[in-house]
This record gives C-alpha cells, structure tokens and sequence, in this order.
C-alpha cells in the first residue's frame, strides 16, 4: 500500500454532503469547467499533475447485479483524487494558501468542512477523510509536473534551434546556442530519483522490485 | 460533466466488490473476503517500469484502492455504511476511452481478469468489447478534472522529458568550449539523441533509475 510513485503523491478524499448542496457544487464545478479564468489560482499550484472531484450522487453507486444490495445512502460523496509532488503537508498547506476561497467553494456544502483557513481544522478534516491507495503507478516517476511542462518546451525550442541553426557558421551558431540556453535556463535541470521520503513506501519499492527481477529471471 | 480537458482523459470507476468469502479461495488464503484478497492481489502488483500499468499506452498516472465504507463525521451527521465495498480505478490518460480500455485489455488481459474476478458480474467479461461495457456500467462522470500538466500522447512526454534530460547535461558537460568545438558537439548530440524520433532512445514509462530510464518506447 503506497501513496507514493516516484514525486507523486495520490490523494483520495471522501466527504458526504447533503444530496441538494451537492447540486450547488455541481454549478460551481461547472462554471469552473466553463471559465477556466475562476481556476487560475489552482494552474499557480504548479506541484499538481492532474487532479479531479468527483460527486457521486446516492442513487449513482453501480449496481450489476440483482444480488447485489441497493445502497441507500442518503448523502451524496464527493471523492476528491490528486497527484502532486511533494509532501502531503506541503500539498495541503499550499492549497489552503493559494487558493483559500476556492477551496470552500468547492467544498462547499461538504458536512463538517471547516473552512480552508484555518490551516489547522483543515488539516484534521482532510486527515479524517483521507483513503489510502493501494497501488500507485506514475509513468515518468522521475519528474515532476513542472519538468513535464518545462519538458515540452525543451523539446519545442531544441526542434526550432536545430532548424535554424543547420547552416549557420560556428560563431553564429554560439550565439544562437548561447540564447537558446538564456530562453531555456528555468526548464534545463537534470531528474532523478526523489530523496526516501517514506520508509515503507521505499521499503515496497525495493521488495518488489526485487520479487519482479527473480519472477523475470525465472520466466527466462 | 467533464471527464476530459483538452486531450487528456480522467476515468473513475467505482466496481462493487463480491462479499463474503470465495468458496475457491487462492491456496493459502482460505477465510479471506473478496476485497482482502483484492487488496492482496494489488499491493503486490509490480511497481515502476515493471508495473503492468506501464504496459498501457497512454497511461499518465493510475491508482486503485478500495473503498470499504464511507467516513463519518460525527454526530449530528447520519451515520450511514456502504452496503457493498468497491474497487476505485481511476486513470489519467491520454486519448479517447474505448481505444485506452482496448488497449489496456490487450496488455494486460490476465491481470484485468485477475482483479476482476473480486469483482460483481465479472463474468461478463471475456474481450475487449466486454470489457468496455464492463467499466463503463462502473464508470462514474468526473465533476472537475484538472489539467495541471500536458496532454499530449504519453510517447511525446517521455520523449520530452528524454531530451530535457540529455540537453540539460550536454550544456553542462559543454560549457567553455570553443564555438566549432560546440558545433560539432552538438551535431553528436542530435544524431545520438534523434529529437523528431518517437520510438527511442526515449524513456522507458514507469522507470525510476538513471541506469534504467533511457530505452525505447512500447
């Protein structure tokens, strides 16, 4: 069981909130989805990959089967999931930080919420209400949200460069480089692998990692 | 509302679990629960670049857990339980969802089936049309999805990050050469590296070592 994959952190929260709040929540999510102007603050988090919220209504758990019992839940839940770098108290702080009014909109109607500010309540109320996942998987472990943007422009200004560049002469040529490297220098760095921030979590890693080479080594 | 922002996809399927306890129980874990034995099943899933999940193109970030009842909040809040546990997958991704599941089911179709069979009305699912109505019956629509990153295909990203990678050492490893001296460097650095080339030398998904990272594109 691991939150953890590489500098992601999976967040998955379960708040109930009252069937007709959470229409209420709904508007907000739409506008929001409609004007992405009003989620400005949530594109400053830049540590966020991708993040979504999720409001299952009482009647909208799946039912397959006739012998499957109907839930009857009277609440709506909203699920709120998250992939972001850094540490759950750097993740919590910042949200509650950068985009306070927000978050209680979003939140808004959820039983007990506290408010994002005070950072405290907030805490709890996230801690009380937070599942843990149970496997995890980051196809770029190494990087963070901000390498994969930064990434794309690497790549774009390389692919331009080179056109441009192909016939110049080399003093030419260094002065192109030279601008390219200016234009470039808050995307350049090298990615690693993140300093142990969990113990099990690095624990897992190793364990199954080696299970994988013997089971690999075997199959061969 | 909005299961997609630009390219990129964010599914989120809630699978009822099976209760009670399998009458043919994997050796070893007689008296265990479906959703034990799911939780069993998936914390010993294969992690990085070994993981199943990085054999589906397209896969972004992927989780699952289990949802065995929803939190209370204390009174004066109802006190009220799930009557059945679930499986939550969800996936960002990038593409459309049918040829993303179609996908998944042709890398991964013994793994799938292996997660499934804790599953209500399993089986149900036998190829890949199956499958697709499987988890769209669970499928729940995303309210907000977030884009935080990019969304091009997973190929591009990795290839991005590749060449991020590579062209952040080349300009460390290269500074203070002369002008033709760099040139001439640099014309090295394109042929090795192949920037327009998707397939390789790329980085591999889900690797999570410098000396296992660099390879080329499923």
């Amino acid at each position: 069981m691991s939150n953890i994959a590489g500098k992601a952190y999976a967040m998955n929260a379960v708040t109930p909130m009252r069937w007709y709040t959470a229409w209420w929540n709904r508007l907000f999510f739409w506008i929001a989805h409609k004007r992405p102007a009003t989620t400005a603050g949530l594109v400053t988090l830049s540590l966020i990959h991708y993040a979504r919220w999720v409001i299952v209504m009482p009647h909208q758990f799946p039912k397959l089967s006739s012998d499957q019992p109907q839930e009857d839940v009277k609440y709506a839940y909203m699920i709120f999931f998250s992939n972001f770098n850094g540490s759950w108290n750097q993740y919590v702080d910042s949200f509650s930080s950068a985009i306070p009014g927000g978050l209680n909109l979003f939140w808004f109607g959820s039983i007990k919420y506290p408010k994002s500010v005070p950072m405290l309540p907030f805490h709890r109320y996230i801690t009380s209400n937070q599942i843990w996942t149970d496997y995890y998987y980051n196809a770029y472990p190494m990087a963070s949200s901000n390498d994969v943007k930064s990434a794309k422009k690497v790549k774009d200004s390389l692919l331009a460069f080179i056109g441009d560049s192909q016939k110049a002469a080399p003093e030419e040529f260094m002065q192109k480089y030279n601008r390219l490297l200016i234009d470039l220098q808050h995307d350049i760095s090298q990615m690693g692998p993140n300093p142990v921030v969990s113990l099990s979590a690095s624990a897992v890693e190793r364990n199954l990692r080696k299970e994988g080479v013997e089971r690999k080594e075997l199959s061969d | 509302m909005a299961n997609k922002s630009g390219n990129a996809y964010a599914l989120t399927v809630l699978c009822p679990i099976l209760r009670g306890v399998p009458s043919d129980s994997p050796a070893g874990n007689s008296g265990q629960t479906y959703t034990a034995l799911l939780r069993n099943v998936l914390q010993t899933l294969h992690v990085n670049e070994e993981s199943p999940m990085a054999k589906v193109p397209n896969t972004y970030l992927c989780r699952f857990w289990v949802l065995s009842d929803v939190p209370y909040q204390g009174k004066p809040a109802f006190l009220e339980h799930l009557k059945s546990d679930y499986l939550v997958f969800s996936s960002n991704f990038h593409g459309e969802l049918e040829p993303y599941l179609a996908g998944m089911w042709k890398a991964l179709q013994e793994d799938v089936l292996a997660i499934l069979w804790h599953c209500v009305g399993h089986e149900a699912v036998r190829d890949a049309k199956s499958f697709i109505e499987y988890v769209k019956k669970c499928q729940v629509t995303t309210t907000f999805f977030f884009n935080g990153s990019t969304d091009e295909p997973l190929v591009e990203q990795l290839k991005n990050l590749y060449l991020k990678q590579e062209f952040s050492r080349f300009a460390f490893e290269n500074q203070g050469k002369s002008a033709s001296e760099l040139q001439e460097a640099f014309r090295g650095f394109v042929q090795r590296t192949q920037p327009t080339n998707l397939d390789g030398p790329t980085w591999a998904p889900g690797a999570y070592h410098l000396d296992r990272v660099e390879g080329a594109s499923k």
